[in-house]
């Protein structure tokens, strides 16, 4: 501990910063407009000092917090001599400190008497950018321009006056303008208190006080984080998973990493991983950097504080042109998917390195499902966003857990009732998917079935899925969980099989189904209690089938054949008697 | 019914001790502490109940009613000992409990546990029906399959069932055919449909409410009985009453068969009385700050309103105090005063994490081992060790039952905090009290400044037994100026439940824009609920001239989620109506928008006041003389002030006027006065502070 502050000024301010994010974060979730926003709570919200540097993270999507560092230094090149209080700046281009067009960055720089001293941060997916499809975040698209509006940085408010041309610009782009509006005033208000609380801190304490404080919170980020690196065993720890195609071409993309562990460093080197792709899954360095971020702070046991210390910890590489760094003006809308993978990659080779602490695969990241339109009567648009979530794979002792936001996010789901009063669209089932799960000593966790009817005339379906052919893995021997499904009754005929990325026009009565993988398992399935698949079974969380073939437990009207069992074990009539 | 008795008992449940209040009508107080019995919670209250009438010389006859707080609803959630209960929905939609809203509690957390559902998937059924989110029924409900699910589930041993079909909130048809034919065909089986204690959108919420309310309802019920038989049995014949999570108070018949506004029951108590106090004073906006062992909560009374909030999640451990999280509880959409709670008491343990960063809690020693100064085997330094050796503390317990070890509590400091750090014994200690301090007012921030409320403008009130030591110095952290400590800080929560009224609460979905509301039809739907809300009153024996009637609107920018209500009065004033919203809204955000309001629904509050409840203004405990304090004694008040010697005064005998620093000793709790401030005795001997 740094003898410049004290450790109590210190606690006290921690506790401050890490507060001011959370009222920021729930400000959002009151005033915002979208129900993908105020819902599905994808959003985030964070604090940054003068330069850039994060202080605290609000428990919003996690997969944000990583790309906040180099948005900054977009945003510094850009503004870095010439913020003045009052200014507000925004954009959302990804080859310019963004991630994709749907998130919105936005800016609020903080001054104390004319000095600048930190920023107000809010990162919100808003519904519709414009672009081809309705919601901007169709993954067959083959260019940025087919993508969306791109606002490179640019002051949405000069020194407290707002800048009509920008907002007129946005607002006839994009295909709710009162939703997408409503949620920029939404990320506004959240700036703004943020900016008024992290001002009475600083009045509170005294600048210099809060700035020796900034120095210090950030190194105990970086010491918190090399005390647990320092424990791990020094090596080369590699990984390859695949998102199963970029919607135009099949063939399997993979992402290799390799992990170097020295001393209380890692290097994180994604050399190897597919060269950028036709179709939209390409993603920014940014936000590989959050997955990776995110991945590695999922398997650091204390509580280290969501700050910039901890990246000094973390090196990360992917080769330029590469589809983890793509170049100009490849298409990056369904990014999100790749984070998830690259989040799934990290923590396979973590697995190597701390087994205790880490998960099986999940669902492999939520499915999107965007069903838009124009109502026939009225011409009043719709774009429905949902998010399907999810399952974690299982724990070293521990079942994974059945219908769970993935890590990378912290999102919620939108009500049924919600969803049906507000979209031309019945929901027909919402349930656990049976049997998704892998097989192991712990078992995954079951994924989701969210079968939807649309109610409107026509509409164009916008599906992203993953994980058909690359299941979500097993560890130590544990079972792959099933693969996800896209299914569609079209004119009250049976269900046809899609494939895992889709766009395409859908009529009035038309019903679409996903089934969600689930997560995978851990150990060897023939170590798990029959008495725990017999649990199983009863709750129909699994199929007598599934018990019988994963774990070989037989299951004959609610109780376990324990004959039948012990002979499909391979234990011997001795061992029973 | 006639009034010539006069006493009246407050009695809260807690987890070490049941606390009781005697009032008489005369205004004579007694107060009473019997050890917890939690296997059965009414022996306890019987006890007291007994012991105190007797001890005020009191005939059974002159108890004119029992005001109960109790935790029997929190204990049966966590733990986990409700019926077994039953649920059937929806075809499609059985796993929309146990599916939840996803969301966990902590980032990056790959170990966290989901809670596991009240109702396991196997008793959760479905069967066919359908309602359309415009309430039109699209598929009849399945008589059949209905009663067959029922049947199975019985054949389960199923106790409670709870019911709950998409959309019932706009057309309950499905729900309530399917109440009366179970009950026809089942009538032991207790049923609890969503619409009868939930009628809003959002199916999980609803259906997690219902299943709460099936879950708890056998339990509380059989205690509620036991305990009133047990009171029948003193030969008391007076009304039962129990407090809800709201902090009002209803019949022992709603608690039985809605449990589920009953939850809190007890916490929500002590901040409904803070009000209270805080309105006979004259005191519109106050922080009602309350700690004990284990935790600390915080609430608050702005222009008089006590603050509430519409939905909580019962989770075992701590509710953070961002209200901001929403994962990982047992959800409850009810009425429920606004308590942010934080992990930080009196017996929270004090340590280093790996870094050298001081943490206190949210681990607790708890009353076993308890702090090291208590010599009962505790190890590690606790908040209490640290007032002690500041000197905050008397080292006799009251009585002097007990004696406390300074040295200790001094070497546990040293040797887990002074040492690792550098820092010597007394700086340690006052960092611990400093750290838990800064966790303390975390729960403040979140019910004022998270709210955009500056804490600035209010007083805090401090309750619970360790209140009074800290509340200053949390104060201070938060420039806050003024304090008010009632007279017996240690059982005001049971008497805070003796200030309550009657409450009841209804509600009507009514979707309209704000511009376009169809007048007419909102005097309709609010005089529908007036007449509900007065003909329960009167069922719970409620004059007409003592039944207060609030209608409000629940308003939102076009297409918002969440809602304020907004209070209006009839004839409606639409403009009205909109001021007071923007004025709301603006307070809270900083901002306003000039987008269109939607009205999502009509609320009304029918409230009961009680002509003999307790009135603080008429509250008088022993009158002290002008005195001298009992001793002096060093104290230790943070680096720039260094120790100081202060009087200590017996808390029933001080003067008019103290000026700090000075500690006051009473039987239920210790109160600190800083150097610099002012303490005034009321002539209710309600203390108030000012800071400097």
């Amino acid at each position: 501990m740094s003898t410049a502050i004290d450790p109590i000024t210190f606690a006290v301010l921690k506790s401050a910063v890490e507060s001011i994010v959370d009222d920021m974060a729930y400000t959002v979730m009151r005033t915002a407009r979208s129900p993908i926003v105020r819902d599905v709570l994808d959003y985030s919200t964070t604090m940054c000092d003068a330069e850039g540097r994060i202080l605290a993270q609000a428990k919003t999507v996690a997969l944000h917090l990583g790309a906040v560092p180099d948005a900054m230094e977009a945003l510094l090149a850009h503004f870095g001599d010439n913020l003045a209080p009052g200014d507000v700046i925004i954009f959302n281009d990804p080859y310019d400190g963004g991630m994709h067009l749907p998130d919105i960055f936005m800016f609020k720089p903080i001054f104390q008497e004319e000095r600048h001293i930190g920023f107000s941060v809010v990162i919100c997916h808003h519904c519709d950018v414009g672009g081809r499809v309705p919601g901007s975040n169709a993954s067959d698209s083959t260019e940025i321009f087919q993508e969306g509006l791109r606002i490179p940085p640019l002051k949405l408010y000069d020194r407290g006056v707002r800048n009509d041309t920008l907002l007129n610009i946005i607002a006839k782009n994009v295909r709710l303008p009162d939703l997408v509006i409503g949620d920029l005033e939404a990320q506004l208000a959240t700036c703004a208190l943020g900016e008024r609380e992290l001002l009475r801190v600083v009045e509170k304490y005294g600048r210099a006080q809060f700035e020796t404080f900034l120095a210090d919170f950030l190194d105990y980020g970086e010491r918190l984080t090399r005390n647990e690196i320092r424990q791990w065993p020094d090596g080369r720890y590699e990984f390859v998973d695949y998102i199963d195609g970029d919607g135009f071409d099949e063939s399997p993309i993979p992402i290799k990493v390799a992990i170097t562990v020295a001393g209380d460093q890692l290097d994180v080197d994604f050399s190897g991983s597919s060269p950028q792709v036709k179709g939209a899954i390409n993603s920014t360095l940014s936000f590989v950097k959050s997955a990776t971020y995110l991945a590695v702070r999922c398997v650091l046991d204390s509580d280290v504080p969501n700050n910039s210390g901890v990246y000094r910890c973390i090196d990360i590489s992917a080769p330029k042109g590469s589809f983890l760094n793509p170049e100009f003006p490849a298409p990056v809308a369904a990014r999100a998917l790749t984070g998830y993978r690259v989040a799934d990659t990290v923590l396979g080779a973590l697995s190597k390195i701390v087994p205790a602490r880490v998960a099986a695969a999940g669902e492999g990241g939520n499915s999107v499902v965007c069903l838009g339109g124009y109502d026939k009567e009225t011409r009043e648009p719709f774009i429905m966003v949902d998010m399907i979530n999810g399952a974690l794979g299982a724990r070293a002792t521990k079942d994974g857990i059945d219908a769970i936001t993935n890590p990378s996010q912290n999102m919620s789901n939108m009500p049924v009732e919600i969803m049906e009063s507000t979209y031309p669209i019945r929901i027909e089932e919402y349930s656990l998917r049976p049997d998704s799960c892998g097989a192991g000593e712990t078992r995954g966790g079951l994924g989701v079935i969210r079968q939807y009817r649309l109610l409107a005339h026509d509409a164009i379906l916008q599906l992203r899925a993953d994980r058909y052919d690359h299941k979500p893995y097993g560890l130590f021997g544990g079972g792959e969980a099933a693969p996800s499904r896209n299914l569609l009754s079209s004119g009250g005929s049976g269900f046809e099989l899609l494939s895992s990325k889709v766009t395409r026009n859908v009529s009035r009565g038309d019903v679409i189904r996903h089934e969600q993988a689930g997560g995978g398992g851990y150990g060897d399935p023939l170590a798990r209690a029959p008495e725990a698949v017999l649990e199983d079974v009863i709750d129909g969380k699994i199929t007598a089938g599934f018990a019988r073939e994963h774990f070989r437990v037989v299951v004959e009207n609610g109780a376990i054949d324990e004959k039948a069992t012990a002979k499909l074990r391979g234990e011997t009539e001795e061992v029973l008697a | 019914m006639a009034r010539s008795r006069q006493a009246r008992i407050g009695v809260d449940i807690g987890g070490t001790f049941t606390d009781l209040v005697l009032i008489e009508d005369g205004g004579r107080v007694l107060h009473g502490k019997v050890a917890s019995t939690p296997r059965a919670p009414e022996e306890a209250v019987l006890e007291g109940i007994s012991t105190l009438v007797e001890g005020a010389g009191l005939a059974v006859a002159d108890i004119a009613e029992i005001v109960h707080g109790t935790t029997v609803g929190s204990n049966t959630l966590l733990q986990k000992v409700g019926a077994q209960t039953g649920l059937i929905t929806t075809k499609g939609f059985r796993d929309v409990l146990e599916i939840g809203r996803l969301r966990t509690p902590h980032m990056f957390d790959l170990q966290w546990e989901k809670p596991v559902p009240l109702v396991r998937r196997r008793h959760r059924l479905e069967v066919s029906e359908r309602i359309a989110a415009d309430g039109s029924v699209l598929v009849p409900l399945d008589e059949e399959e209905l009663v067959a699910a029922a049947q199975a589930l019985l054949g389960e041993g199923i106790e409670s069932l709870a019911l709950c079909f998409i959309n019932s909130y706009r057309n309950p048809v499905h729900e309530k055919r399917a109440e009366t034919l179970l009950r026809e065909r089942f009538p032991a089986l207790g049923i609890t449909t969503s619409v009868s204690v939930l009628p809003e959108a959002k199916e999980y919420e609803r259906t997690s409410t219902t299943v709460v309310n099936a879950y708890v309802r056998p339990v509380l019920e059989a205690y509620l009985a036991r305990l009133e038989s047990g009171i029948a049995s003193l030969g008391i014949d007076a009304p039962l009453l129990v407090g809800n999570s709201n902090g009002a108070l209803a019949s022992s018949d709603t608690a039985r068969s809605k449990p589920v506004f009953f939850i809190s029951s007890g916490r929500a108590a002590g901040a409904v009385g803070g009000s209270r106090l805080g309105t006979a004073l004259d005191l519109d906006n106050l922080v009602i700050f309350d700690m004990g062992g284990t935790t600390a909560s915080a609430s608050l009374v702005r222009d008089g309103e006590l603050s509430r909030v519409s939905e909580y999640e019962f989770r075992a451990g701590i509710s953070t105090p961002s209200r901001f999280i929403k994962a990982g509880g047992y959800m409850m959409s009810v009425p429920t005063v606004d308590v942010a709670e934080v992990g930080s008491g009196a017996g929270s343990i004090a340590h280093l994490d790996s870094a050298g960063l001081v943490k206190v809690g949210p681990v607790s020693a708890g009353a076993d081992p308890g702090p090291v100064c208590y010599g009962l085997g505790g190890t590690r330094p606790t908040v209490t060790d640290a007032n002690l050796v500041l000197g905050y503390l008397p080292q006799a317990l009251a009585g002097g039952s007990r004696t406390l070890s300074v040295e200790a509590a001094g070497k546990a400091i040293r040797d887990e905090l002074g040492a690792p750090l550098g820092l010597d014994e007394v700086t340690a200690a006052f960092g611990v009290r400093e750290v838990v301090n800064a966790n303390m007012a975390r729960a403040i921030r979140a019910v004022t400044v998270e709210r955009g409320v500056d804490p600035r403008d209010f007083t805090l009130v401090a309750i619970g037994g360790s209140g009074p030591v800290h509340a200053a110095a949390i104060a201070e952290l938060l420039s806050m100026k003024s304090l008010l400590i009632p007279a017996s800080p240690g059982v005001f929560t049971a008497m805070g439940m003796l200030a309550g009224d009657v409450e009841r609460y209804y509600i009507a979905p009514f979707a309209m824009l704000l511009e376009d509301v169809d007048t007419a039809a909102l005097a309709e739907a609010t005089a529908r609920l007036r007449e509900q809300a007065r003909k329960t009153l009167s069922e719970e024996d409620i004059a007409d001239d003592d039944m207060e009637l609030v209608s409000e609107v629940d308003l939102r920018f076009r297409g918002q989620e969440m809602s304020l209500p907004v209070r209006f009065s009839e004839p409606f004033d639409m403009a009205k109506v909109r001021d007071d919203f923007l004025e709301q809204y603006r307070a809270i955000y900083n901002y306003s928008s000039s987008d269109s309001i939607e009205v999502v629904s009509v609320r009304m509050t029918g409230r009961g006041l009680r002509p003999g409840k307790l009135d603080f203004r008429k509250l008088q405990d022993a009158v002290a003389d002008d005195v001298a304090p009992m001793s002096q004694r060093q104290v230790f008040f943070g680096r720039e002030r260094g120790w100081l010697e202060t009087p200590v005064y017996d808390r029933l005998r001080i003067p008019r006027v103290i000026e700090g620093p000075a500690i006051l000793e009473g039987s239920d709790s210790t109160v600190v006065v800083p150097p610099g401030a002012t303490a005034t005795r009321d002539d209710f001997m309600n203390l108030h502070l000012k800071l400097a």
